[in-house]
């Protein structure tokens, strides 16, 4: 029982923390969205529930992995420890950091759209934002697996440079953004 | 063989699962802790999940995405470039989805540096992506990470540009079949439902990928058929 009161005291401290659940981007996010969805029901009313139909679908096909993702974020918040990751992905051995993490980035597939909270909860825990930065445009942007698909559609060079370049540009753009954030 | 197929199908939620019912048997006080962790992220998915997902669906209803492939070609420019760029950030789906509407893109005649700031956009500054990630990682972190990383795309397509010709991509591509069949590649499909909507008589779901359940000949293409093909987000429905 006092386990868990504590608990839900650490939970609201946390969101206190992070601020309120509707931040100001969210909420002209929803304005925005929601009058373009009236205005777009009024125009064409088909269209736009063939479209949200659409993406309903390819939404319920990433719903098992955004719970995974988000159940599995908890899991590493209560077993690693901070000190770990301020450890390894702190602010000593960037480079080292860095490059791993932009290795990782390439080889993994997991859909951007979890991608961001997963991330988020590493800063939260004193993560540096730089092998961050290169963990996430590798992912999205190199693609070691899908990398016999792209090789089919356009041929081994223009893939094996594309994909370097990517690998290349996601280090330099994650540094730049240690200077710039 | 439903339940093992389900289990195959969300490997990654499965072993979560699992790891969660251990939790709870021998550790009960991790997993109440693990759990409250994750309240806080799940919450704010839900924030964000129905507007990214409305949002979605209005770029795909009012984009005029042919209007903006047809301003793309081999000398297209400063505007081909812009309009790139566009394509790729209104685009839905994963990077693999690219790959087969580039080529289609490719063939109509745009050129690599246009082909490369779509793939390359299509998979870092989506907008809805771009909506999620200022709603976890801040909006500031996002708008210089944003612009960044469109300064990069640019570069990294005038130095593909650069160091492939055209016609080195032409290598490995086979001849169109008027005579073919409808085919549906299921790599490249990423299970939006469209056609099985449109025709589910050719056309149905399984596994989260559409497969055609019935043999359609180039000559008994109609209209329907032709729109569906055209429709399709992956451009993975052709006749072979």
């Amino acid at each position: 029982m006092v386990t868990d009161f504590c608990l839900i005291i650490s939970y609201y401290k946390n969101k206190r923390k992070k601020g309120d659940f509707m931040d100001i981007v969210t909420i002209l996010l929803w304005i925005i969205t929601l009058s373009w969805f009236i205005y777009s029901i009024k125009k064409d009313k088909k269209k736009t529930f063939n479209s949200v139909k659409t993406s309903s679908k390819l939404m319920k096909n990433m719903i098992g992995e955004i719970i995974a993702i988000l159940m599995l974020i908890g899991i590493i918040l209560s077993f690693i420890p901070p000190e770990i990751v301020k450890k390894y992905l702190g602010d000593s051995n960037i480079v080292l950091s860095t490059i791993i993490a932009a290795i990782v980035g390439s080889i993994t597939l997991i859909p951007a759209f979890v991608a961001f909270p997963l991330v988020g909860s590493f800063i939260d825990i004193g993560a540096n934002i730089i092998p961050i930065v290169a963990f996430l445009t590798t992912l999205t942007m190199v693609g070691f697996v899908t990398f016999p698909l792209e090789r089919k559609e356009f041929g081994f060079k223009f893939s094996f440079v594309r994909n370097i370049l990517s690998f290349g540009f996601a280090i330099i753009i994650a540094l730049l953004m240690g200077v710039f954030y | 063989m439903n339940i093992i197929n389900r289990i195959k199908n969300n490997v990654l939620l499965f072993l979560v699962i699992v790891i969660y019912l251990l939790m709870i048997i021998f550790i009960p006080i991790k997993a109440k802790e693990s759990f409250f962790n994750s309240l806080y992220y799940i919450k704010e998915m839900l924030m964000i999940m129905p507007v990214i997902l409305l949002l979605t669906s209005l770029i795909d209803t009012w984009v005029p995405k042919r209007t903006i492939e047809s301003m793309l070609g081999e000398n297209s420019g400063i505007k081909g470039i812009v309009f790139s760029f566009l394509l790729g950030s209104f685009s839905a789906g994963p990077i693999y989805a690219a790959f087969p509407v580039c080529k289609t893109l490719f063939k109509k005649g745009a050129n690599i540096l246009n082909i490369v700031i779509i793939i390359s956009a299509w998979a870092v500054i989506k907008v809805p992506m771009l909506a999620n990630e200022s709603k976890f990682l801040g909006i500031k972190f996002m708008l210089i990470r944003w612009i960044l990383t469109s300064i990069a795309i640019i570069i990294m397509a005038v130095i593909t540009s650069k160091i492939v010709k055209k016609d080195e991509i032409f290598i490995n591509n086979k001849e169109e079949n008027k005579e073919g069949k409808l085919i549906l590649n299921s790599k490249y499909c990423i299970g939006c439902g469209m056609c099985a909507r449109k025709n589910p008589e050719i056309f149905i779901m399984k596994n989260k990928k559409g497969v055609i359940i019935k043999n359609i000949e180039k000559k008994e293409s109609n209209n329907l058929i032709e729109e569906i093909i055209d429709n399709c987000p992956a451009k993975a429905i052709e006749f072979h």
